[in-house]
């Protein structure tokens, strides 16, 4: 299988700030792949090298088999990108806008676009001061969808659109997926990352520190157990792979890993466990994971992305 | 009004905080030009006899009393200022409010930031009076810089504040204007051309009192009338100042009643609906992003030449005698043709600065594109870096130069019309002359933006150094070789015997590889964003 990006060991620099710290990424073709961090942490800087607009430091970036800074002209004719924060023209229209990056792009798919603008429920008629937040995003996200791109590249798509919004964007992907498309999804909403993505990275200060499926993920994370149990027990400390240890009389709570599940299971049993629940690490653990106890960037990690 | 004004001076206070810097260039602009005019009256004129005479010359070309009313007494220095910044002091008091209004009120809805101030504990008018207050103080404070300026630089009192008045007073009327605009607009543009079209209807009614016969009662129609009808330095009659004042009040108040009218963030006349579909690719969108600058130029460069055309053989004939104005102008010209023409070369100068204005703003508002994030976007297309960057480019060394060419015609047309001794022909070639300096100046906009856009600032202190060298180091006997850095001082005079057109070459020269090296600095660096 080729791959629509691969990227590794990229380094960038803003004056002594390092926004990139050795970034691995690959983009399989055809897979909707989640590019998950907070703010800061370094996505829109990625992207921005993807599409030639920042000039990499060191490391390989390869997109679509071809250098992004080098092959840039040729390779835009592949891909579509929407922007975090749209602006449009003021004096522009919104299907103004949508065609010139069409006619840019080097076409657009006409009846996509009507079908589209309609599932959007998108006025292409106002002018670009005219559109709320929200509005802008959409213009940008049928402007992507409407042409013909191999590679989607998408960098946090659904701030400001409302949640029935965000359910059609999420239907769009599906579609362009079946189509046989690569999407990249640069997002922080953790939601939206494990509905629609094949596999994840999750980026911390400039480094992808972790990426695959999310049942790879899952795999070497731990399982969250809560159970009720016949007496009390003390047994379960001594266990190996067990944490996060809570026993509340005859309540016990605790976080095993794959290795110790099932010595853990046969210590519950023993106990006579009368109620148990498990449940498997979501996203959000696995995020916290990296992340500590805090969702938001460090200080000193503000001022690459907005 | 019951708690409907709850938070005004909180709002008020943070306005100003914002505002301090933006306002600060438009006071002491206008706080200092009359000050200054004022001081330069003494060298302008040697004696009571000349000032008559331009008197006399103005009064006799309706022209004059229509582009920059009438001049009543010229024979007092207030008199003279009057005449020299009345009309400019009132419009640039009056877009002040203006902007100031438009910026607190419908820019703050377009952008958001008056959502997060209306969720506050702020009562449903304070915003709207937050701005037009603030407005309103600005106004006060330019009526009482230039006033007081004056006064303390040696004016009667009553005729320097009356001036002060006329300025100020402008200034608040418009504030309230300006908010009923506000409330009208779809949004902040829209909001701000209607209050600017008030303002030229207003300049229009006015010009035509002053110059139509039976005409006078055209004045007492609207602001600008009433403004000009204080009459500093003849009349000084305060009265008009309370009409202005009313129009501000009872503007603002009907600002509020429509506010409650219409809904947050959209105006009462709705949006105009564009087309569903578009053709622009780069090149037709450099174009139409530059359509309202190309308008708004080009008008400004064939009024101007107009204007300069029609002064030319006014104003050199009142100011042959004039030992100050003569080395300024021409110390080595002889016959009256050659005077005139050196007066008309300094206009011609003044037409490529103007160029060179034109030029920089174009070739800066690219940079813009990249700050406001929308280059971002167009550049995720296929288009390479050049692509991007040679529409612009093309049109910021094109734009300047058509303008000038207009400038340069009309000034030769209508001093030819109004009897110049200058050959038109000559006319035409000095401001073809001009052409490699505004080109220059442009340039260096052109590299910065391509290589280093943070030192984009340069390009503007470049031309006002160009500016005051050119103008003013030959009387301040500036040394020959501080001259020549100036591309605008090296221009040739065409009606010398041998003129030296080396200089033009190298200006041109030095301008390519400016060029050159912006747009291959552009396809080098990083995109800035912000």
């Amino acid at each position: 299988m080729t791959a629509a990006v691969s990227i590794s060991g990229l380094v960038k620099t803003f004056g002594a700030f390092r926004a990139l710290d050795g970034l691995d990424l690959e983009v399989s073709e055809g897979e909707v792949h989640g590019f998950l961090g907070p703010n800061g942490a370094g996505k829109s800087t990625t992207l921005r090298i993807l599409l030639g607009l920042l000039r990499a430091n060191s490391g390989t970036v390869r997109l679509l088999g071809g250098d992004p800074w080098r092959d840039l002209v040729p390779l835009h004719r592949r891909i579509a990108y929407v922007p975090g924060d749209v602006s449009l023209w003021p004096g522009l229209t919104g299907g103004e806008a949508i065609d010139l990056l069409g006619r840019l792009r080097g076409g657009l798919d006409g009846k996509r676009r009507n079908r589209l603008l309609e599932t959007f429920e998108l006025d292409p008629t106002k002018r670009g001061q005219a559109y709320s937040k929200g509005n802008r995003q959409k213009v940008a996200i049928v402007a992507a969808l409407s042409s013909n791109a191999e590679l989607l590249i998408l960098d946090e798509p659904t701030a400001g659109l409302d949640p029935l919004m965000e359910a059609t964007f999420r239907e769009e992907i599906r579609r362009e997926r079946a189509q046989g498309r690569s999407v990249l999804l640069s997002s922080h909403i953790l939601a939206e990352v494990e509905a629609l993505s094949d596999r994840i990275s999750i980026i911390r200060k400039g480094k992808v520190v972790e990426t695959g499926s999310l049942d790879q993920m899952r795999g070497h994370a731990r399982t969250n157990i809560a159970a009720t149990l016949g007496d009390s027990s003390t047994q379960l400390t001594h266990l190996p792979g067990v944490e996060d240890l809570i026993i509340e009389g005859n309540r016990v709570r605790f976080s095993v890993d794959g290795g110790g599940l099932a010595a853990a299971m046969s210590v519950l049993a023993s106990h006579g466990v009368t109620a148990l629940t498990v449940s498997p690490p979501s996203l959000e653990d696995l995020f916290l994971r990296h992340y500590g106890e805090r969702l938001a960037p460090e200080t000193d990690d503000g001022g690459a992305s907005p | 009004m019951n708690g409907q004004l709850t938070g005004t001076g909180a709002l008020l206070r943070h306005a100003i905080r914002l505002d301090r810097w933006k306002l600060l260039p438009w006071l002491v602009i206008i706080g200092v030009f009359p000050l200054a005019s004022f001081a330069a009256y003494g060298s302008l004129f040697s004696s009571q006899l000349e000032a008559v005479a331009l008197q006399l010359s103005l009064g006799a070309n309706p022209a004059f009393s229509l582009l920059f009313g009438p001049a009543t007494d010229l024979t007092t220095a207030i008199g003279f200022v009057t005449w020299r910044v009345q009309m400019f002091g009132m419009f640039f008091a009056a877009l002040m409010a203006i902007f100031t209004v438009t910026r607190h009120t419908r820019a703050a809805e377009d952008t958001g930031q008056a959502e997060l101030l209306d969720s506050g504990v702020v009562g449903q008018h304070a915003r709207l009076a937050s701005a037009v207050v603030l407005a309103w103080l600005a106004s006060a404070l330019v009526g009482l810089l230039v006033g007081g300026s004056l006064a303390a630089g040696g004016a009667p009192p009553a005729s320097a504040f009356a001036l002060g008045a006329v300025l100020g007073g402008m200034g608040f009327a418009f504030a309230g204007i300006a908010a009923v605009t506000a409330q009208l607009g779809s949004a902040a543009r829209a909001a701000n051309t209607l209050a600017a079209a008030v303002l030229s209807a207003c300049y229009l009614l006015r010009g035509l009192g002053d110059t139509l016969d039976d005409g006078e009662w055209l004045l007492w129609t609207n602001p600008m009338g009433w403004a000009e009808a204080i009459r500093p330095a003849t009349e000084d009659d305060f009265r008009p100042l309370l009409l202005l004042v009313g129009t501000g009040l009872v503007s603002a108040a009907l600002a509020a009643w429509l506010s409650t009218r219409r809904d947050f963030g959209l105006g009462i006349i709705p949006g105009r609906a564009g087309p569903p579909r578009g053709k622009l690719g780069i090149w037709s969108l450099t174009t139409r992003l530059n359509r309202g600058p190309f308008w708004t130029w080009g008008v400004t460069f064939a009024a101007l030449g107009s204007i300069y055309g029609l002064v030319t053989t006014t104003m050199s004939s009142v100011f042959a005698d004039n030992p100050f104005v003569k080395q300024m102008l021409a110390a080595r010209a002889t016959s009256e043709e050659q005077l005139t023409f050196a007066f008309v070369e300094v206009l011609l100068l003044v037409l490529a600065i103007i160029g060179g204005v034109c030029g920089i703003q174009l070739a800066l508002r690219f940079y813009a594109e990249e700050e406001e994030r929308r280059a971002e976007w167009v550049l995720s297309g296929a288009l390479s870096r050049l692509g991007h960057f040679a529409p612009t480019v093309t049109v910021a060394l094109l734009a300047p130069g058509v303008g000038m060419v207009i400038g340069s015609l009309a000034l030769a047309a209508t001093a030819n019309a109004s009897g110049s001794p200058v050959d038109a022909r000559d006319i035409i070639l000095q401001g073809l002359a001009e052409l490699p300096a505004l080109w220059l100046a442009t340039a260096v906009a052109i590299a910065a933006v391509g290589l280093a856009p943070q030192l984009r600032a340069v390009a503007w202190l470049l031309l006002v150094y160009w500016l005051l060298l050119t103008m003013f180091g030959p009387i301040l006997k500036a040394p020959d070789w501080m001259l020549a850095t100036s591309p605008f001082h090296v221009v040739p005079n065409i009606m010398e015997a041998n003129p030296d057109f080396a200089p033009l070459w190298w200006t041109a020269v030095i301008a390519v590889v400016l060029v050159v090296s912006g747009l291959l600095g552009y396809r080098r660096r990083d995109l800035v964003w912000t």
